[in-house]
This record gives structure tokens, sequence and C-alpha cells, in this order.
């Protein structure tokens, strides 16, 4: 109260010194007056302590809807960081040194230990059409998403086998889309920025979109050129991916094996399972790789020849259709 | 509370900010609207990462069936400038109004920041400066108008 009464703004409360003056000071002023003041001085005290509860209430009725905003911007921020790996998908990334040289380099008895498919593939159908071929050399089609868990499926033994015919380069580690996508996160790798090299097979990968959901769609990645939109269109023409075209005499609708195979394994996992044959995922992709090598091996002429002549690519061959 | 208008009554810097910050909101949003038709692609903000103002304005939350949020943007802070002049502010019957009006315009901001960051997952720089701006708005009202009722 002292300070209240210090201050030079607000109204001053009687003091000591003034009562011990009083006597002088107002020696001259009737009782009544006297009596006015001090009731004059209580009501300015009064007055400057609702003023203060006043200020705190404005003070409160302005930061509380300031504080309730932050909370609630806190609190979308939080969630959003805490769910934003499930929402968003998982992240394309550079790939293990390792589990690249046991994708593309997968012994020879191994494959031939794989032997065909313990059924044929209902997605691989012929076209009865001609060869598709590109400077020279037959042409592999590959059109799919990075969303999409059956392509994710079908890269694996799309690049053992064409791993028989050339080089892969840019490989990185990739996933399909996240739940409530079927088989949500199914390891695999991208050709959205992979690059292929071989003396016999030409190949063109073509991602459309990746797995991350911008606007409830995915994110558009590849353009398809005019002339693979009209194959896709000739084979596919619902457009379901992913779609596969084997020099032109084979097209794939789908994946060639079942995807539960590889679901919730991780890339080291199923890449260290392709060396045995004896394995369910190592079997799956190593037979699968086979029947794709063999429809691969009609568009270049049965080159190489210790490939296409191998055991298991010939009996991989009878399978199909 | 009146409604009764006091000509003499001095304007207050409060009532000049609520007013300035109106007329910031009101002219990001005209950009925004002028953008959103003429050129969408060409906003000035970064278009990388998380914060991308063209992913924002051109995706499909950002139009009310034709109409793009932009223009509804500007018309609503168009009417919050005019409750904001200070000849308005000597309306007392108006401040209700004008409590509800920032009110609305905050709970817009935090429905379109859930947008921005669950629907689009991207940030609109341009879109925040109107987010900011409609916060302090609903504060310099409110204190405003509780200033005038514990005078």
């Amino acid at each position: 109260m002292e300070a209240v009464s210090s201050s030079p703004t607000r109204p001053t409360r009687p003091t000591r010194s003034t009562h011990q003056r009083r006597p002088s000071q107002s020696a001259g002023k009737p009782k009544g007056a006297a009596l006015k003041e001090r009731e004059a001085a209580r009501r300015a005290l009064a007055a400057s302590a609702q003023g203060r509860a006043n200020q705190r209430r404005r003070l409160v009725t302005v930061l509380a809807p300031i504080g309730a905003v932050l909370a609630v911007l806190a609190v979308l921020v939080v969630v959003r960081v805490a769910t934003s790996q499930d929402h968003a998908g998982k992240k394309t990334r550079s790939a293990s040194a390792i589990v690249i040289a046991q994708v593309t380099g997968v012994p020879a008895a191994t494959f031939d230990a794989a032997g065909a498919p313990a059924k044929r593939s209902p997605t691989i159908t012929a076209t009865g059409g001609g060869a598709l071929t590109a400077d020279g050399k037959t042409r592999v089609l590959y059109i799919g998403a990075e969303y999409c868990p059956f392509c994710a499926t079908e890269r694996w033994p799309l690049i053992v086998a064409l791993s028989r015919f050339g080089t892969w380069h840019g490989l990185k580690y990739s996933y399909s889309a996240p739940s409530p996508e079927v088989f949500p996160d199914t390891p695999t790798f991208t050709f959205h920025g992979a690059t292929y090299a071989s003396r016999y097979v030409s190949f063109t990968g073509v991602e459309t979109a990746t797995n991350r959901q911008v606007d409830g769609s995915y994110e558009p990645l590849d353009k398809l050129g005019a002339d693979d939109t009209a194959i896709m269109k000739q084979y596919d023409p619902q457009g379901s991916i992913p779609f596969t075209d084997l020099g032109g005499r084979w097209v794939i609708n789908g994946a060639t094996y079942d995807p539960t195979v590889i679901h919730g394994k991780t890339h080291a996992a199923i890449a260290a399972t392709l060396a045995q044959a004896t394995s369910a995922s190592g079997k799956a992709i190593d037979s699968a790789a086979n029947v794709l090598t063999a429809a691969i091996c009609q568009g270049t002429g049965g080159q190489p020849a210790a490939v296409c002549t191998s055991p298991g690519v010939v009996a991989a061959g009878k399978t199909l259709p | 509370m009146t409604t009764n208008a006091t000509p003499t009554a001095r304007v207050s810097r409060v009532e000049l900010t609520t007013l300035a910050l109106s007329l910031i909101a009101l002219a990001v949003s005209i950009y925004l609207t002028i953008e959103h038709y003429a050129a969408p692609n060409s906003l000035a903000c970064p278009d990388t990462g998380a914060i991308n103002c063209t992913k924002v304005t051109t995706s499909k939350w950002s139009e009310v069936g034709p109409v793009p949020l932009a223009l509804l943007g500007a018309i609503y802070f168009a009417a919050m400038s005019a409750l904001c002049v200070p000849a308005a502010w000597r309306i007392t019957a108006l401040d209700r109004v004008r409590i509800v009006g920032a009110a609305g315009g905050v709970a817009t901001a935090l429905y379109l920041v859930w947008v921005e960051l669950y629907q689009v997952e991207a940030i609109c720089l341009w879109c925040t400066v109107v987010h900011v701006a409609s916060l302090a708005l609903l504060v310099t009202v409110l204190w405003r108008v509780t200033g005038r009722e514990s005078a």
C-alpha cells in the first residue's frame, strides 16, 4: 500500500505525517470538511484497487484466446510431427552396397536350384504381337509407381533377372505406401533415378508416382511417354500397375509371386535369402526371375547363352504361356 | 453498452492498430486472389520442402466450390477493415460483431493451418501472415472492447 500512496498518478493515502500536520494545517477547517477529505481518499483507494482488478480481468480476457490458440497450434504441430512417418510414406534412401551386390549377383547355381515357380503365374500373358525393341535390342518396359505394393514386389525379380543381362546403377531403397494400402511399407527399390546398361536388353522403368500423398493422391513422378502409353493401353486397357512388357511377346499385369513372402522383412533380410533357393522369399524371387529371364531370352536370341540355356531358365521357360 | 456515437472521442492507438492489421491481411488476401487467377505458380515464396505457397494455393483445399479461399479472405478482411475504422469504433453496438468476426477469423485460420499440416503437407508463408494478423486482430479488438467496458 505504500507503493500505491507514493505513486504520483494515484490518489494519495493519508499518511502518518499528514495526520501529524493536520492540527496546524486544518486548524481553520471545520470537522466536517476533514471527514469529507478522508472519505474521498478512501474512495480513491477503492477506485484504484478496482482499476487494478479491471486491468487484470482485461489481461485474462485478452490472453486467454492467445493461450488457447497457441495450445491448439502446439497440438497440431506435435501430432503432425509424431505421425509424419506413417502418413507420408517412407522416403527413398541410398541402398547398402552389400544388398545391391546380393540382388544383382545371385549365383547361377541358386537360379538352377530355384528352377520354375511351383505354379504358373496368371499375371503373365502372351501378346501374340510383334517384338518390342529399342536401339537394336529387345526392350523391357516397366510401368509402376512407388506407392504400389505389387510394383514393390515385382521389382525384386525384375532387377534380379535383368542383372543377368547387364548392370544397374543408382538403385535406391524404396517402400510401398503405408497403411491403409495393402501390404504397407513393402521394402523394394525404385527405378526412378536408376540406370541400366546392357548389350542385349534396353530397359525403361517408369515410376508414375511417389509413395507420398498430396491432396489425397500420390505425388506424380515420372512422365509416361506417348509410345509407352499406347503400349499400355493396348495390353492393359484399365491401366493397372505394375505393367511389364517383356520384349513385346509377353506382358505381366501385376506381380508374378505372392507379396506375403517378402512383406514385413527388411531389404537386407530379403536380399540375404536370394542366394538360398530353399527359403520362401529366395525361392519365390529367384524362380520368378527365371521366368522373366526365359521371356527376355526369346528377344535376345538366346544370348547370353550361359544364362538362356541354364537349367533353371529352361525349366522356367516351359511355364510361359 | 450504448449505441451512441461520440464524435468528439479521440482515436486510440489500439483502434488504429486493428485497422492496420485488417488492412495488412486484406492486402495479402487481394495479392493471393490476383495470383490465384493470374499466375498461381508465380507467388513470391519458396516452393520447395515444407514451405511451399504454390502447393497450398493450388491445392483442392484452396477453393470453396468455384470461389478461391483468398477471395473469401479478402471479402472478410474488407468487412473487418470497415468495422475497425475509427468512426465505426465509436458505435459500441458493433463491439460484439467485431469480437465474433475476429474470433471467426482465428477459428478459420486454425482450420487452414490444419489443412496445411495434414492435407497439403506444406506451409504457405503468405497465408501465415494472414493467420498471424487474424490472431493479432482478435487480441487488439478484445483489448479495445474490454478497455471500453472497464472505463
